[in-house]
């Protein structure tokens, strides 16, 4: 089994089709991944209402799509109101927080504000990291009792400062996609934090899954590791019935 | 043994556009010894490749490229490198690569801080497709598309984000190629292929800085038929470079 921890269901602003949920089953069948937790291209980018909504409408009618319901830090009474609203649908098992896409940093007191209503709904947070930031994003999992959060892309070309922010803190997990594939990433960070801390994702229907499928091939994994990076990790932090 | 991870449809790659030895000064990674750069080729299903040498691209054209040149054999075709910091010793140094046989001349903007509007880019990018060079280019292909007009150029950095504009730009340059490297959305290859067709798409992996198997699995996985994956892991790139098969 593969579960995917960062995935996209909706349409992007490149030249490119890939808004549909068919799209989302054909690229994960190319690569054996069973469950795929996605967000909202439009919640992400544009309107976070209308996106969480319609996102509720696409996981009605999917058993391997889970939800990321998403937050933006600008809009805590939505975030408010959503989550009031919509994880009684069973179907959102995290959140998504894109800190460009809002113009809200970690440091921010929005996004400080927002990871605190999701540690207080006890839910994971993938939250959108680059560069130095994982380091921010530990600080917040210190400072929040409780807060769970994946640093999405592992920081990117900054996943050196992501294996310090996993190692800083109990609360942190790492997931690997990047369009960029230096050689060595992911196995380096593999070899360098706990084998519990790290998750599959791959950003699609963004970026196809050979990215970081490919990466994780690289890394030449053990078992045990591969079986924990793949799924064992994620349903434990998601808290899946997945057997 | 891990049974998750694993791709057994990996498809041969006969001819790589994007493969270095040698160096960076200012970041990590690995050291690009030509032995390991080949090992590294040979372990990926990578059966030859178009290699240049960071040290022509950061310090010393003339000595890199003979470094390169030392090279060819069976597993490299030696591509020369340029600096644009310097155009008159580009323009000397693409002479002399034309006499010496070379297929091909790699321009590396962002190593060298050059921006596609500077004089030499034009000038030299002229020269070398005046010699018969195909060229190799980073860089954005959003800006270095202009110069590069009238050229037989592989755009190494086509970003998917990008693909659109090089769409449009290869519809009026038969000469425009990219490579696959960064083009890693779920439809890249096919909309490319669908718009200008296969022939401009050439498999590259920047080996060893950037991880081979990514377009490769990307290719295996592509919706393009058998003998599109074949001209796309080699044949375009043997065709454009006019090497035998």
């Amino acid at each position: 089994m593969i579960i995917d921890v960062h995935a996209h269901w909706g349409p992007w602003f490149f030249s490119m089709e890939v808004g549909e949920v068919a799209t989302n089953l054909a690229v994960m069948d190319r690569y054996g991944i069973d469950l795929a937790v996605v967000s909202a291209t439009e919640a992400v980018i544009y309107d976070v209402a209308a996106g969480n909504r319609a996102m509720a409408r696409v996981l009605a009618g999917s058993d391997r799509l889970l939800g990321y319901l998403t937050v933006n830090p600008r809009r805590l009474d939505d975030a408010e109101r959503d989550l009031r609203e919509l994880l009684p649908t069973g179907r959102f098992v995290g959140v998504k927080i894109h800190t460009d896409y809002t113009g809200s940093p970690v440091t921010s007191p929005r996004t400080r504000a927002a990871l605190e209503l999701v540690a207080a709904y006890d839910l994971p947070a993938l939250v959108h990291t680059w560069d130095a930031t994982p380091l921010d994003l530990a600080q917040a999992c210190a400072d929040i009792p409780g807060l769970r959060a994946i640093a999405g892309h592992m920081g990117a070309n900054g996943w050196r400062h992501a294996v310090e922010a996993a190692n800083a803190v109990d609360r942190l997990w790492l997931e690997p996609c990047f369009s960029h594939t230096e050689a060595g990433r992911f196995a380096a960070v593999a070899a360098a934090v706990d084998p519990g801390r790290l998750l599959f994702g791959t950003d699609a229907t963004l970026i196809d899954p050979a990215a970081a499928y490919g990466a994780v091939l690289a890394a030449d994994l053990d078992a045990e590791l591969a079986e924990r990076v793949a799924w064992r990790n994620a349903a434990e932090l998601f808290r899946l019935d997945v057997d | 043994m891990n049974r998750l991870f694993t791709a057994g449809d990996l498809p041969p790659v006969t001819l790589d556009v994007d493969v270095l030895v040698g160096r960076y000064a200012d970041r990590p990674g690995p050291g690009g010894e030509p032995r390991e750069v080949t090992g590294a080729l040979r372990a990926n299903g990578i059966a030859r490749a178009a290699v240049a040498s960071l040290r022509a691209a950061l310090f010393d054209a003339p000595s890199g490229n003979d470094e390169a040149a030392a090279l060819a054999g069976p597993a490299v075709v030696p591509v020369g490198g340029l600096d644009l910091r310097d155009p008159l010793g580009a323009e000397r140094e693409v002479e002399r690569l034309a006499g010496r046989g070379f297929r091909a001349v790699r321009l590396f903007p962002d190593e060298q801080r050059v921006e596609p509007d500077f004089p030499a880019v034009r000038h030299v990018a002229r020269r070398a497709a005046e010699a018969g060079l195909v060229i190799l280019t980073g860089g954005d292909v959003r800006r270095w598309w202009r110069p590069m007009r009238g050229t037989t150029v592989v755009f190494l950095d086509t970003h998917f984000y990008h693909l659109g504009d090089f769409v449009v730009a290869a519809r009026d340059e038969p000469g425009f190629h990219t490579s696959t490297r960064l083009l890693n959305s779920p439809d890249a290859l096919e909309t490319i292929a669908e718009h200008v067709g296969v022939r401009r798409l050439l498999y590259g992996s920047r080996t060893p800085f950037h991880e081979p198997a990514v377009p490769r699995l990307r290719l295996a996985r592509s919706g393009l038929a058998p003998a599109d994956v074949a001209a796309v892991a080699g044949g375009n790139a043997r065709r454009i470079l006019e090497l035998p098969a």
